[in-house]
């Protein structure tokens, strides 16, 4: 089959592989018929995610239809279509039965190796270095699903692909972010990046009550979507000072809720972008955390800062003192997406979400490389490069 | 690494050796399997650590023939030493009656101690394990029996005097807090050589077998919570 194989730092090919096989009873192959780019995807071609070795097949975000189960898969059949969550979760575990699905003890098959590093082994990611498990990703013509049962979600007749391929990463994971957020009726929440993930955040965020969601991007067109798609006011940071910018839109008191769906790639400008370019650069700092130092400063008293944007090892001048004396409340998380798709298959269905609009360019595996750097250097108005394997 | 005192006795010390014999049994088996990893893990590019590769062909040589030349030059015997533990402890979510059950049934260690390749009970009390040496060198095989039981508690095992290779381990299986599951605290039990050149070898030996006692316990987590042991292996990617 074909698929788009990592082979170094923004170098991606499509290659020719063998077909998945099923592995373990409980795997299940499904044909993909769309996969996502997916911000996650630019920390490991911008090579700041280790562990990953030329050839890996990437992606995580994706449908497809079942077309082959395991002697084990009892819920699924040839012919399903199905959606298949990022993260992979034996269901088995505490932490599976605690529906922190991403925690999974069991389905890393390198956790001995992320143990060294984060001492305790987390869940296996689609296409997501072998620390992460190192599982084949879905930028691919066939995938295999372990734990298909927990992990494949068949979808509703009436949820289009080009919405239902969402499902699978950017929604859940902006559920999370506005769930950790403690979001409540009334609230004001500021979202950093008004990429796929940061959008779902904020509709998520108005979804659970709050009174007034505000984006904060460089990029306008996306804050111009984010306005348009997802109801926010929108501030430019290039523009002004953020920080004095939520104090005017707050009464003076900051956004009771802060989410940073950008992560450790963050962009800044000025002398702190120069300061953490070059330590990430010396390997003195493995991610830049501008947005996170931003979202703590800017948080009410007693608010939250909720963590979407991934970070992969350490980050500098964290302002603790900030944290502490405001009483804040920081959480973060890949997100445990089996916990929430038919609730959010729900909210689609009643439009009181919609994800369609990141699919802004439906694309072949040929393109691959191409379509990434699109989406890396955020040109002709992309929101999400999604392949479509067999067209 | 952990040392701690031996679990059992001297017991293990051979009364008779033939001469040229001067490497006990433990050490043999984990100076194959030593030796065997560090060749199978470089023998691709030998050249780019030829040390390591030079150790692990050694450290196959010295277990297979039950020679060391290092020894008989300096005139050490390794057999009088304390036993080196390698501990482990886990919890699993499963009930602890259920845990232990699967345990004592020692034909199902094979399903998640990935160098062993069958383990024949045969009686309540004696046992025949079979094992792959890493690396493809061969199998080993010995006999142990169970010294110590106390159901849904403690299992305690020990090699037969004068079997292939001597080692003893036990697992204590507790309740988790909160009624998440069972508590499992493993130890495994071997000797090392003795003197400078013992404890430099041990030293190279133990992060190694701590390891693969590692990756086993995780395999055996894996088995009786989802009924199946994670894997990539046999999956497409485009390496050649
Ligand atoms: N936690 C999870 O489970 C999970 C799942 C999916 C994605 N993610 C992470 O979420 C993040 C966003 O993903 P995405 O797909 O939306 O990516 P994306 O690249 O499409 O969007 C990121 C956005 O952040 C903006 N940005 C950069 N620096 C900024 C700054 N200083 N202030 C404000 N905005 C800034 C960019 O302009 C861009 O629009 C990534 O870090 C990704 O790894 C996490
Ligand atoms: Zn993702
Ligand atoms: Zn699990």
């Amino acid at each position: 089959m074909k698929a788009l194989c990592w082979n170094g730092v923004r170098d991606l090919r499509v290659e020719r592989v063998p077909d998945p096989e099923i592995l373990n009873p409980k795997d299940a192959i499904v044909k993909v018929t769309m996969s996502s780019v997916c911000g996650s995807d630019l920390h490991l071609i911008n090579g700041f995610v280790p562990s990953m070795k030329a050839g890996d097949i990437i992606g995580h975000e994706f449908i497809g239809e079942v077309v082959e189960t395991g002697a084990g898969v009892k819920n699924l059949k040839k012919g399903d279509r199905v959606v298949v969550i990022s993260v992979i979760g034996c269901g088995e575990c505490q932490y599976c039965k605690e529906e922190t699905w991403s925690l999974c003890d069991n389905s890393n098959p390198n956790g001995l190796l992320q143990e060294k590093i984060y001492q305790y082994p987390t869940a296996g990611i689609f296409g997501y270095s072998h620390l992460f498990g190192g599982y084949a990703g879905s930028h691919a013509e066939y995938i295999r699903v372990p734990f298909a049962d927990h992990g494949a979600f068949k979808i509703p007749e009436d949820i289009s692909d080009e919405k239902a391929v969402f499902v699978s990463d950017g929604v859940p994971t902006g559920y999370m972010a506005a769930e950790m957020a403690a979001v409540k009726p009334g609230d004001i929440v500021a979202v950093w990046g008004a990429g796929g993930v940061g959008q779902m955040a904020m509709q998520c965020a108005y979804a659970m009550g709050a009174e007034r969601v505000i984006a904060i991007d460089r990029l306008d067109y996306r804050l111009a979507n984010a306005a348009r798609y997802s109801g926010a006011d929108i501030i430019n940071y290039e523009d002004t000072d953020v920080l004095e910018e939520l104090k005017e839109a707050t009464g003076g008191r900051g956004p009771d809720c802060c989410i940073d769906a950008v992560g450790m790639e963050a962009h800044t400008t000025g002398i702190e972008h120069v300061y953490d370019k070059t330590k990430q650069f010396l390997r003195l700092e493995s991610d830049r955390a501008a947005v996170l130092r931003q979202a703590i400063a800017a948080c009410r008293k007693g608010g939250t800062v909720s963590i979407v944007g991934v970070y992969a090892g350490l980050v500098d001048k964290i302002p603790m003192g900030l944290f502490m004396n405001k009483g804040l409340t920081i959480r973060g998380g890949q997100m445990h997406g089996q916990k929430y798709v038919p609730m959010l298959f729900d909210l689609i269905r009643r439009e009181i979400i919609n994800p369609e609009f990141l699919l802004t360019h439906p694309v072949s595996l040929e393109a691959g490389q191409k379509a990434y750097e699109m989406f890396n250097d955020k040109t002709n108005k992309c929101m999400r490069a999604v392949f479509k394997p067999f067209n | 690494m952990k040392t701690e005192h031996a679990i059992h006795s001297g017991k293990h010390q051979r009364k008779h050796k033939k001469e040229f014999i001067n490497v006990n049994n433990a050490e043999r088996l984990i100076s194959l399997a030593a030796g065997g990893m560090l060749l199978a893990k470089h023998y691709k590019h030998p050249l780019a650590n030829p040390i390591k590769v030079l150790t692990g062909a050694f450290l196959v040589y010295r277990g297979l023939s039950g020679n060391c030349p290092l020894y008989t030059g300096l005139d050490k015997n390794s057999n009088e030493t304390n036993a080196i533990n390698t501990r482990v402890i886990f919890t699993v979510n499963k009930p602890r009656e259920e845990v232990y059950r699967y345990w004592r049934q020692l034909e199902n260690l094979p399903f998640f101690m990935s160098h062993l390749q069958r383990v024949e009970q045969k009686n309540d009390v004696e046992s025949e394990w079979i094992a792959r040496i890493p690396g493809g060198v061969g199998i080993i095989k010995w006999n142990a029996e169970i010294v110590k039981e106390i159901p849904n508690e403690l299992i305690g095992w020990q090699s037969i005097e004068n079997s292939t290779i001597n080692n003893a381990g036990k697992v204590e299986f507790y309740d988790a807090p909160r009624g998440q599951g069972t508590v499992l605290k493993v130890i495994f039990s071997y000797h090392p050589p003795a003197g400078a050149l013992g404890e430099g070898v041990a030293k190279l030996f133990n992060p190694l077998f701590k390891t693969i006692l590692k990756e086993d316990i995780r395999a055996f987590k894996q088995v009786i919570e989802a009924g199946e042991v994670a894997t990539i292996k046999g999956q497409p990617s485009g390496r050649k």
